[in-house]
């Protein structure tokens, strides 16, 4: 019988999976992601697909607000940076498409740096409207120049001369399927990236910035430094979710980087949990599914009684508001809270007190 | 306990197991499956719901009368609220389900699928008009019923510049869609000795007074609109208190029945170009139509102009499935491709131009009638107008 957590070295306090359960979750992830491409239809795989960039997206996000506090309304406009420049390097100057992807979480890295300036000087709300002004500012940039008339065309990516679409081994292949691997790749590096950050001198400057940013001053942290390199790493990340979105989809039009997919995206970390990398993707997995869900359960609900079928659209939108309402009521930490309550209720069952 | 928690994952386990077998569906030989995306509750429902409708309602008509050489069309449909990536998440569902071709909506989703629906081989219609559409080497897959946008305002130009008018303006939805007409209606003003000015609207914008003092100043007889009709309207509204004497010309997405109605007595001479038939006008591709919604106890008027081109777009697509099971082909999204290319030129009875595809151009229509509103109802002014280039 356990009653808690306790750890007798520094090693096991310090490690990054602390109990064997953690690290058999682990495994199991792992283990189920490297089976589900070969399971899934081309349907379950977009899901898929977009759960993966959707997390890598709310990870970048939540370095900066979760982690470092500094609210931002900007990331449609930071995904549209990288989308955009990935897809004008492979588009317009020919550069394969795995080189544009670091060059574009570079390009966004910088100009994420250069819209954080602004966050010396200003905090919470103030900061939401000077981060919502990148977003205005980036989409009106894209709207105006060359790129805004027509979509940009990305050229598929192609593997010895075939485009992926066509490549196929056995029963398994589409650009679902192989671009599975890319995202999921790219997302399990965000994760180690993230999560080992958080266990370093920078990563632990951020959450000092969060916690009490005068106290974190006092002890001699470079707040502008810190909040500077925040916006970047954040950046960082969130272009590699543009630059990924643009050569799965093949296609990049400003529409999908309005202010929608700022809120998207904030939605995402605040019901996932502001603040964690696992509550990330787990945010990420929910918003992604719960209208996929809602949309199949409306059909099956239409085809069996036809007289409602007319307001189950309206329905949808009803319930999907009122599902993200009642978690913020219950758990205002979010997923993240609600597996770890989950979590230390067996743990200490049947006596938690 | 720890055999508690050995039960727990075996049990998650499981359920995952579930889930995925659930997700594979077969597919029936029968029917032959259409996807289609509406919005019904998004940014555009307003106009999107009527427009579903169409689409709908002629499959129900289509299918009571014995389908496809007796195959009934199975449209397999759901609301995406205008957002792209439940777009994308539909769309990817009704492939693997088997669907041959596909029904979009707008611009948003029309460009975000532009390239899978290439790669997957199917073909696409929607309401979204932008010129590039109709070129099979930019969108192979992508076929357009309605005129082009920079078709509708050359053509809005032309009526100008016959009228004798040489200053115009284009007030335009600051987007792609809004700005997809801006650039060839202006070369063509300038190339005919005209000045075009270019005015973006800003989304959720109420007043224009600022754009209008300018357009006052510079003399413009001719004032384009390309955008849809509650904006279009508030500045139609504005043009009538400024008491400004210009000549309103509304592109396709706001020569709508709600237009004239938003705008009440400041739309009155507006000027609308539509590809599109309206419902009332005596066109006789309409009676079909007229029949079917009266027998469903409705009124044709009241459904609006969207229901016609919904209507009228899934019909050209079953058009292209019946050369297909007629020439004996599978039904497959290829074989369609190549039917609507070769389709022979479809007679829509008046509501459009006759319509016909090409292997190098996929912009079936290339004309459009003006209308005028004359106590509160658009009435037709002009015949079908080709551009003069």
């Amino acid at each position: 019988m356990e009653s808690g957590i306790f750890h007798t070295r520094y090693e096991s306090d310090m490690a990054l999976r602390r109990t064997p359960l953690m690290r058999w979750r682990i495994y199991l992830a792992v283990a189920f992601l490297l089976i589900f491409p070969f399971v899934g239809n081309s349907y379950t795989l977009t899901l898929a697909d977009q759960i993966g960039i959707a997390a890598i997206g709310a990870i970048g996000l939540n370095i900066l607000t979760g982690f470092t506090g500094q609210i931002s309304l900007g990331q449609g406009g930071f995904m549209a940076i990288g989308a955009y420049t990935s897809g004008v390097l492979t588009t317009h100057m020919g550069l394969p498409w795995w080189l544009t992807i670091p060059i574009a979480c570079i390009m966004t890295a910088l100009v994420g740096g250069i819209f954080g300036i602004p966050s010396l000087r200003l905090k919470g709300l103030y900061l939401a409207i000077a981060t919502l002004a990148a977003q205005q500012i980036i989409q009106w940039a894209i709207v105006r120049s060359a790129l805004g008339t027509d979509a940009l065309v990305v050229p598929p990516i192609k593997v010895l001369g075939t485009t992926l679409n066509k490549l196929r081994i056995g029963p398994f292949g589409g650009v679902d399927f192989w671009f599975y691997w890319i995202i999921y790749l790219f997302l399990a590096l965000t994760i180690l990236f993230t999560v080992n950050l958080f266990r370093t001198k920078v990563g632990r400057a951020f959450i000092a910035i969060r916690d009490q940013d005068i106290a974190a001053e006092v002890m001699g942290v470079n707040l502008f430094r810190y909040k500077l390199l925040s916006f970047a790493t954040s950046s960082f990340i969130v272009g590699l979710a543009g630059a990924l979105l643009a050569q799965y989809r093949g296609i990049v039009n400003y529409e999908r980087f309005t202010i929608d997919a700022s809120i998207f995206y904030l939605a995402v970390i605040i019901i996932g949990g502001l603040g964690s990398v696992s509550g990330s993707v787990y945010g990420a997995i929910f918003m992604t599914l719960l209208p996929a869900i809602l949309s199949n359960l409306g059909r099956s609900l239409g085809s069996t009684a036809p007289a409602i079928a007319r307001l189950v659209p309206f329905v949808q939108q009803g319930v999907f508001g009122l599902t993200i309402v009642l978690f913020l009521v219950f758990e205002p930490e979010g997923l993240a809270k609600i597996w770890r309550n989950i979590k230390d209720y067996f743990r200490l069952w049947p006596f938690s007190y | 306990m720890k055999s508690f928690r050995v039960l727990l994952v075996i049990l998650l386990v499981l359920v995952g197991v579930v889930a995925l077998t659930a997700c594979g569906g077969g597919s029936g030989d029968e029917t032959i499956k259409v996807g289609a995306i509406f919005d019904l509750t998004g940014a555009t429902s307003d106009v999107g719901t009527p427009y579903s409708e169409g689409v709908t309602d002629f499959v129900k008509w289509y299918n009571d009368k014995g389908g496809v050489d007796g195959r009934q069309i199975e449209l397999i449909s759901a609301d995406y609220a205008y957002k792209v990536d439940q777009a994308e998440q539909l769309y990817s569902q009704y492939v693997s389900e088997g669907v041959v071709a596909f029904m979009g909506w707008g611009t948003g989703d029309t460009e975000a699928l532009r390239s899978r629906i290439a790669a997957d081989e199917i073909p696409f219609m929607s309401a979204s008009y932008s010129d590039v559409l109709g070129n099979p080497s930019e969108a192979p897959y992508n076929f357009m019923i309605g005129t082009g946008y920079g078709a509708q305002a050359v053509i809005a130009v032309q009526a100008g510049l016959d009228a004798g008018a040489t200053k115009f303006a284009i007030f335009h939805h600051d987007s792609p869609f809004g700005q997809s007409p801006v650039d060839m209606a202006k070369n063509y003003a300038v190339a005919h000795g005209a000045t075009m000015d270019v005015f973006p609207m800003p989304g959720g914008a109420t007043d224009f007074t600022a754009e209008l003092t300018q357009v006052q100043e510079a003399g413009i007889e001719y004032l384009l609109i390309q955008n849809v009709s509650s904006p279009a309207a508030t500045l139609v509204r504005n043009i009538a208190d400024f008491g400004l004497d210009v000549q309103v010309v509304c592109l396709n997405w706001c020569t709508d029945e709600l237009f004239a109605s938003l705008a009440g007595d400041a739309g009155e001479g507006v000027m609308g170009a539509s590809p599109y038939a309206f419902p009332g006008s005596g066109a006789a591709g309409l009676t079909e139509m007229e029949a079917y919604v009266t027998s469903n106890g409705g009124k044709l008027e009241d459904k609006g102009i969207r229901y016609v081109a919904g209507w009228l777009t899934m019909e050209v697509m079953t058009a292209g499935l019946e050369k297909v099971v007629a020439d004996k082909d599978d039904v497959t999204g290829a074989n369609l491709r190549a039917a609507l290319e070769t389709m022979d030129v479809f007679d829509t009875g008046g509501i459009t131009q006759p319509l016909k595809f090409s292997a190098s151009d996929h912009a079936a229509n290339k004309a459009v009638q003006l209308f005028k509103i004359d106590g509160g109802r658009w009435t037709k002014t002009s015949d079908y107008l080709l551009p003069i280039p």
